[in-house]
């Protein structure tokens, strides 16, 4: 039975951090810049740099984590996500042919190319008469991610002096934000949010198995097309945009689900901003912690710190990560 | 009896005398002849093996070198075939640098190994001399250095030095750091490299151009930066007050006999006299 008061009270805490993190992210980066006192310098930094570059990393981070948590429900498996669906590689696969032809302008094009024909793949696969299986999800979904990271791994072969450009992308970063991509991202996210919200019900009676869910009158089938095709869609804009951000999509929904949200209503908008705040954070990391304007690649730091802190969570609660059994 | 020890004396003596001019003979000769087949694994060191008389040597190549169209295709410069190379049966390899060409790797091969890694244009001119040295080719790489530096007499003095930030690659954005051969470009070329961190490529954050604020914003355009969209169109530079120049990455960013040439256009570049 979900709390009103509790969830409520969770998600205008999330908020205010949130907004605390925004704030505070917007206030810190390669260049001090004293908001009280701008020279033209500064505001040009701060509006076309800067402020794109937080929105667009939290809206990156809201979309890897939807993603990550409706590729679970369907899947009915804990350690799935746009990794193991062969979603990520397979964007990643289109963005790389899209750097290598000389294309990088219509990036995010190939990104949603390639992350689609990936997911159409996986889908075709994994379809015995119009029902997704999601044992033969998962295992088609780790083949085509295998296939896509080995035609990654040909290209980089093959691309000599641009292998360095290709993996450095690929390492992710959002120093190409722009307010268009800002847009683009939000109006893709808030309309994933707005049709999925109708049925976080049937997200959860789908957690137990097919037949029973499908006696309480849920569509398994529809429901499980559509969320994966939701969750496809959100990672190939997120490849498209930030290039390969490992851990989020898998870490964030468990670390809602172990401070006892575990029902869709609760862990989907929870998520959503636990991932935004995560991304964000990371993303002031990656450019404020080396000298004279330098980053590191967003990747390394989500992957760093994600994979630490799971692991802390694993070991104190891990009896409390079998929700799904 | 005695005529037979005489006899046997003098061929002996004969033969001393023969091993030790033989001796001091291959002593003196220079490696030239020791150096007959050369793989080149850097395609920066071609052109200045044509230009010391010792293409015809050149019996292996990687596959982006178009200097020699005669030389067996030898694989990448990070990944060289080594069946192939040992097939070939060098006498000397000149690989670009030491993570290019390893060491565990240089010991599959039978044949000696140069390293062409300079970072500077006077490191470039050294590293001609060394291969005029090792090829017996003195004369020729003396002539080649002279003609370089005569070739940096022409750079004209400016009122005010430049500064510059190079774009090396626009997806991440990554731009030249003092390490790289193009700061000592830029140097020679009478400008100063805004970016002062001790790496050959940095990755930067834009908020550091603008801040910046470089006299000129020069972003190259070739396999490291295929097709870019031009930095005054990018959405995070269009504040950008720097003058903006795109120049060809393979005649800028290769640390060989280009980079002089290089040196006179940027000069051009600092002059106003350039055209793209």
């Amino acid at each position: 039975m979900t709390n009103p008061k509790r969830i409520n009270l969770a998600i205008a805490i999330s908020v205010s951090l949130l907004a605390v993190i925004t704030v505070l992210a917007v206030s810190k980066g390669a260049v001090e810049i004293d908001l009280l006192e701008m020279t033209g310098v500064d505001r040009d930094i701060l509006f076309y740099v800067r402020i794109p570059r937080v929105l667009l990393a939290g809206l990156v981070g809201a979309s890897l984590v939807l993603s990550g948590a409706l590729f679970q429900y369907v899947m009915k498996n804990p350690l799935a996500d746009s990794f193991t669906t062969g979603v990520s590689a397979s964007s990643a696969m289109g963005a790389v042919v899209a750097i290598m032809l000389g294309f990088g302008a219509i990036l995010p094009l190939f990104a949603l190319a390639g992350g689609l024909t990936g997911l159409l793949a996986v889908y075709k696969i994994s379809s015995v008469r119009g029902r997704v299986q999601p044992i033969t999800m998962l295992l088609a979904g780790i083949v085509i991610s295998t296939f896509a990271s080995a035609v990654i791994s040909l290209m980089k072969f093959l691309s000599d002096d641009a292998v360095s450009s290709i993996i450095f992308w690929l390492m992710g970063g959002f120093q190409s934000a722009s307010m268009g991509k800002v847009m683009i991202l939000a109006g893709v996210l808030l309309i994933s949010f707005l049709v999925i919200r109708k049925d976080y019900l049937s997200l959860d009676i789908i957690c137990f198995d097919d037949t029973t869910a499908s006696s309480s009158g849920v569509n398994v089938a529809r429901l499980r097309r559509k969320a994966f095709f939701i969750a496809a869609l959100l990672t190939a804009f997120s490849v498209g945009y930030a290039g390969i951000i490992g851990f989020v999509g898998l870490v964030v929904p468990h670390v809602v689900r172990l401070l006892k949200y575990v029902k869709a209503a609760e862990l989907i908008p929870l998520s959503l901003l636990f991932g935004a705040l995560f991304m964000i954070l990371n993303d002031l990391i990656a450019r404020t912690v080396l000298s004279e304007g330098q980053e590191l690649p967003v990747g390394i730091i989500t992957s760093s710190i994600g994979g630490i802190f799971f692991l802390y969570l694993l070991i104190k609660r891990k009896k409390e990560l079998f929700y799904f059994d | 009896m005695r005529r037979i020890q005489d006899s046997g004396f003098r061929l002996w003596f004969f033969c001393i005398v023969l091993i030790a001019v033989s001796t001091v003979a291959l002593i003196k000769t220079p490696p030239a002849y020791a150096y007959g087949k050369i793989v080149v694994l850097y395609a920066a060191a071609s052109p200045i093996l044509k230009e010391l008389g010792a293409g015809n040597r050149v019996v292996g190549i990687t596959r982006t070198d178009k200097t020699f169209n005669d030389a067996v295709k030898l694989g990448s410069h990070l990944r060289p075939n080594i069946e192939l190379i040992n097939a070939l049966r060098p006498d000397l390899i000149v690989a670009g640098s030491a993570r290019a060409f390893p060491r565990e790797m240089a010991e599959r091969v039978k044949a000696d190994v140069f390293y062409y890694d300079p970072r500077s244009l006077e490191e470039i001119l050294v590293k001609i001399t060394d291969l005029g040295r090792l090829l017996g080719k003195e004369a020729e790489a003396e002539v080649l250095v002279k003609r370089l530096q005569a070739k940096l007499s022409l750079v004209s003095a400016l009122s005010k030095k430049p500064s510059v930030i190079y774009e090396i690659s626009s997806k991440s954005l990554r731009v030249a750091g003092s390490m790289s051969i193009i700061t000592s470009i830029i140097e020679a070329a009478g400008g100063v490299n805004a970016v002062k961190v001790e790496k050959k490529h940095v990755l930067l954050s834009p908020e550091k151009v603008l801040e910046s604020n470089p006299d000129f914003y020069i972003y190259q355009v070739g396999p490291m930066n295929k097709n870019p969209e031009p930095p005054l169109k990018r959405p995070f530079f269009r504040s950008l007050r720097s003058k903006v120049v795109k120049v060809p990455e393979l005649e800028f960013a290769r640390p060989g006999i280009n980079a002089f040439e290089a040196v006179i256009d940027l000069n051009k570049i600092f002059r106003g006299e350039y055209n793209e």
